[in-house]
């Protein structure tokens, strides 16, 4: 096999197509970190609410019979985190880090923890009684050639993440509401002083990133994959908080950093396939990671000299 | 200020005790509130709660074995403890520890079977000497990074961990990878690389003296040398330090290496104390637990000995619980984080000293 035989059988419409769906979990909790960061507060939980999103997106749909019903159950749970996130940082003033640490650890022992109890299973659980998301069908999508295959046939999760990232620019950046909201994490003491109610509003930021978290919990283990796997999670909470950082909050950036990730992960499982040793294909979303946000660094430095 | 001259000595004492016996009560009622909710957890799944926490005390402090083995387990929560208070003390994020317990226990497995003809005490004193190198070079990049162009570490310490358990997978996957073991993992190390065991029937081995010494060691640090005085108050108040002349960026750099350092002893002591060659997944997350046992400790390093002793009791008494009572251990991983919920929130703490000082 020649080299531009192999390089045009790993780079391919189809692992575009693999990106934009692996990107899609990092996407929705990315979302998650912009709605917390542009309140003020550091959300170093998002990996633990992606983890109780998926488990209990499984719990719902294998307990109602439908991957919606799975989606909500994992969004009221993962509220209920986020209600105790929020509380104990603003009410008792805890340090937000170490909350979030708090809130990794304890989506991770807790996931495991049912996972014995509820399905007397360790390691994943998987049943045909877990009802997945179907890929839609787009008659006149589909059948475009290139466009077709790499845009056809995703999860409904998979469009709607697209729409969310376009949602949150608008609500954050074209409404009153918005710039409020935006307001509080960027000067919160002009805020407070224009009778802006700090408290109200991290309260809303941290909900709305737990609704996110949920989302994209759920997508990985009712979309992507079609079971529970302990700690599947896998850092792409961490990833999410990379995208964010990467992107200085602003949406459309983010969304971009998200989808590197997304096609990272991709191109480490079609590595795979191709011989390379897992272990180090694996680490290929991380060190881009690293090296994506000293990239963005390096160029804010440039841009503001440092003081 | 007047109030104290005029009270008795009793007084005076209760007030000088007030703090300490505040921090006790407080960590008492958390650690009851803990176990209070373990246990509804525990009550709504049909099993009997008191059951299972007898079970758990009796796995983790019942008999003397059981009491050593608790201790092994705390020598590696103690040196993660360690390495957390360095690093927030000196307010570097460092969430790399993890990461970094893998790279030292890898080179510490490395020096301990590759490296022959040594005495015992050379040869477990030069792996754990390569063990805090590795440590302390897997923390180097990150902290370079941030100094340099400004890269957040909270990050990049986050995405090392990721990356030193996939490149110590890789070695003993490739490279490294033994012959003669199920696991992936190296060849066992040398008999002059082992700790020497404490107790017949016991893990209990010489690395548990060994952080013992390293908690005393950091203690002198931290608050007997200027060194130390200038990382704390980086910590404290970074432009406090700045104006002061303090060297910020050197003081963050030594921080992030000595609590790396750290770390990479930690990892090593576990492999040669313990494992006795390195194996994937040997941690099953000590160096989060290390995070929480440094806020439990309030970043004393005396007090992470307690604190660690205390998680090591949790892990390993939930063995002994699933065991007696079928309740999985896996629900201590949940109390671990309703603890750390409750401690961070000082929900007693504020009530209290509000009440008392009245």
């Amino acid at each position: 096999m020649s080299i531009a035989e192999t390089l045009q059988r790993l780079i391919n419409v189809a692992l575009f197509a693999a990106g934009l769906r692996m990107a899609t979990s990092i996407i929705y909790a990315t979302l998650g970190g912009i709605f917390c960061s542009e309140c003020g507060v550091l959300n170093v939980g998002l990996e633990g609410l992606m983890l109780v999103g998926a488990f209990f997106g499984v719990v719902g749909s294998f307990y109602l019979g439908s991957a919606w019903a799975g989606l909500l159950v994992a969004v009221l749970s993962c509220l209920l985190l986020s209600l105790a996130f929020a509380a104990v940082h603003l009410e008792w003033g805890a340090n937000q880090m170490i909350v979030g640490l708090a809130l990794n650890i304890l989506g991770y022992g807790l996931t495991t923890y049912l996972l014995k109890q509820m399905f007397n299973t360790a390691g994943y659980f998987s049943s045909e009684k877990i009802i997945a998301f179907q890929p839609l069908r787009i008659p006149l999508l589909d059948n475009l050639p290139l466009v077709g295959s790499l845009l056809g046939g995703h999860f409904a999760l998979v469009y709607l993440a697209f729409a969310s990232v376009a949602l949150t620019w608008f609500l954050l950046y074209k409404t009153p509401w918005g710039f409020r909201f935006r307001s509080v994490g960027e000067s919160p003491g002009a805020a407070e002083a224009v009778g802006i109610n700090l408290r109200q509003v991290k309260y809303t930021g941290v909900l709305i990133g737990g609704i996110w978290c949920a989302v994209g919990g759920a997508f990985l283990s009712l979309a992507q994959l079609n079971l529970f796997s302990e700690n599947m999670s896998a850092g792409r909470g961490f990833l999410a908080l990379a995208a964010v950082n990467f992107g200085n909050r602003k949406p459309l950036r983010c969304l971009i950093a998200a989808l590197v990730f997304g096609l990272a992960d991709a191109l480490s499982v079609r590595l795979q396939r191709f011989g390379f040793p897992s272990q180090l294909v694996l680490m290929l979303p991380y060190v881009s990671t690293v090296l994506i946000l000293t990239l963005s660094s390096m160029q804010r430095r440039r841009l503001a000299p440092a003081v | 200020m007047e109030s104290t001259s005029t009270r008795t000595p009793q007084a005076r004492w209760l007030e000088a005790l007030r703090g300490p016996l505040l921090q006790v009560v407080n960590y008492v009622l958390i650690l009851l509130l803990a176990l209070a909710i373990g246990g509804v957890i525990i009550w709504l799944s049909g099993k009997d709660p008191l059951a299972a926490y007898r079970a758990l005390f009796v796995g983790a402090l019942g008999k003397p074995l059981a009491v050593a083995n608790t201790l092994d387990r705390a020598t590696v929560m103690i040196l993660a403890g360690l390495a957390a208070v360095v690093a927030f003390s000196t307010s570097v994020n460092n969430l790399g520890i993890e990461g970094q317990l893998y790279m030292g226990a890898f080179a510490a497995a490395w020096v301990g079977f590759g490296v022959r003809g040594l005495p015992q005490f050379l040869h477990i004193a030069l792996a754990l000497a390569a063990a805090a190198l590795a440590g302390a070079l897997w923390s180097w990049l990150p902290i370079w990074l941030k100094l340099r162009w400004g890269v957040e570490e909270i990050v990049t310490t986050l995405m090392f961990n990721y990356i030193a358990m996939l490149f110590t997978a890789y070695l003993v996957a490739f490279p490294f990878a033994s012959k003669n073991t199920v696991l992936p993992g190296t060849d066992e190390i040398l008999a002059s690389a082992t700790f020497p065991r404490l107790v017949r029937g016991s893990a209990l081995n010489a690395g548990f003296l060994v952080a013992l010494a390293l908690v005393v060691v950091v203690q002198w640090f931290l608050f007997r040398t200027k060194q130390g005085y200038e990382l704390r108050m980086v910590g404290l108040n970074r432009r406090f330090a700045t104006y002061s002349g303090m060297p910020v960026r050197r003081s963050a750099l030594l921080g992030m290496l000595l609590s790396g350092a750290l770390a990479g002893v930690g990892g090593g002591a576990i492999i040669l104390g313990f494992f006795l060659r390195f194996v994937t997944g040997f941690s099953s997350g000590y160096g989060w637990d290390g995070i929480i046992i440094s806020l439990l400790a309030k970043n004393s390093p005396l007090a992470v000995v307690p604190a660690s002793i205390f998680y090591a009791a949790l892990a390993n008494g939930s063995l002994e619980m699933q065991a007696v009572t079928q309740v999985p251990s896996t629900l201590v991983g949940a109390i671990k984080g309703v603890i750390m919920f409750l401690v961070t929130a000082r929900v007693f703490l504020d009530y209290f000293s509000k009440r008392w000082r009245t």
